[in-house]
């Protein structure tokens, strides 16, 4: 009984998840942090942080605050922060973050751009 | 919030504008725009705002919505929604409260040609008679007495208990 009140949202503060069925074509942009599961093709700005989830597909350019990759990424991912590419990830295109994490495991191709002055 | 598969939640800061498609409930409670196709719920809740082409099994307005909405099943606008556009479904709610402003399709539905000729007849035939007969007798009576009371104010002499006219101007003649 314990384990149901901790239920299995892995995000805290996480207000927006975009489904495992959901297809979005287009832009999203907001202040908060943004979970996907499903596809998003076209463009994501966040001031916050963005979680592509094992499931999740993403063919969009992406600037955000901070950037946690276990999906599919095709598309260039600039971070005011940080970028973490977990395991099993797949991602295609130039990561530019003060902080860029690749765990052993992911699959990345692109190219890496840590200087600061160009994070944000 | 408590299931994190099988629905989508747009938070309140959140903007999307383009195309959405999915097969799941999809709570907007920021800002959408463009064109929503789901083939289960959306629920707009008092936060979300909706400018799309909406094409949705169930749709539930609490927020704000322009643009068409066609469902397969119901639309609801609740006390808190408004809309503007025009809906197509079978099936529409809409609440005391809810504001909204287009055109509702509900379909085709079948008119039985026997039933509806005889219950408007007997509705007519009922109310008529009764409103004849009650009109004539009480209107015109008191219109009557009130307009020869204003013919003729300054005789104080008949008395006319009922009307309240009668007894104000019985005050003004004693204080002349």
């Amino acid at each position: 009984m314990a384990a149901i009140d901790k239920p299995p949202a892995p995000r805290t503060g996480a207000h927006t998840v975009i489904g495992s069925s959901i297809v979005i074509d287009g832009e999203i942009s907001g202040d908060e942090d943004l979970v996907i599961l499903g596809t998003v093709k076209g463009r994501i700005g966040l001031k916050e942080s963005l979680f592509v989830e094992s499931s999740g597909v993403i063919e969009a350019d992406i600037e955000t605050a901070n950037v946690e990759v276990s999906g599919q990424v095709t598309g260039n991912i600039s971070a005011s922060e940080k970028v973490e590419l977990k395991a099993d990830c797949k991602v295609t295109g130039d990561i530019r973050a003060p902080r860029i994490l690749i765990a052993d495991g992911a699959i990345f191709k692109g190219n890496v751009d840590m200087d600061v002055k160009g994070a944000k | 919030m408590a299931t994190m598969d099988g629905s989508t939640i747009i938070g309140e800061s959140i903007l999307i504008n383009g195309n959405l498609n999915g097969d799941e409930d999809l709570t907007v409670r920021g800002r959408v725009e463009g064109t929503v196709t789901l083939t289960k719920t959306l629920v707009v809740e008092p936060t979300g705002v909706v400018k799309a082409e909406v094409q949705v099994k169930n749709c539930v307005i609490a927020g704000a919505v322009v643009g068409n909405v066609t469902a397969s099943e119901s639309v609801e606008i609740t006390k808190e929604g408004r809309m503007i556009g025009d809906i197509s479904a079978p099936r529409v709610i809409i609440v005391d409260g809810a504001s909204f402003r287009g055109r509702i399709d509900m379909g085709e539905f079948e008119v039985r040609e026997g039933e509806r000729p005889e219950r408007t007849l007997s509705a007519r035939a009922a109310p008529r008679p009764a409103l004849t007969t009650r009109r004539p007798s009480p209107a015109p009576a008191p219109k009557a007495e009130a307009a020869e009371k204003a013919s003729a104010p300054r005789p104080p002499e008949p008395p006319v208990p009922a009307a309240l006219g009668g007894a104000k101007k019985k005050v003004i003649v004693r204080r002349k």
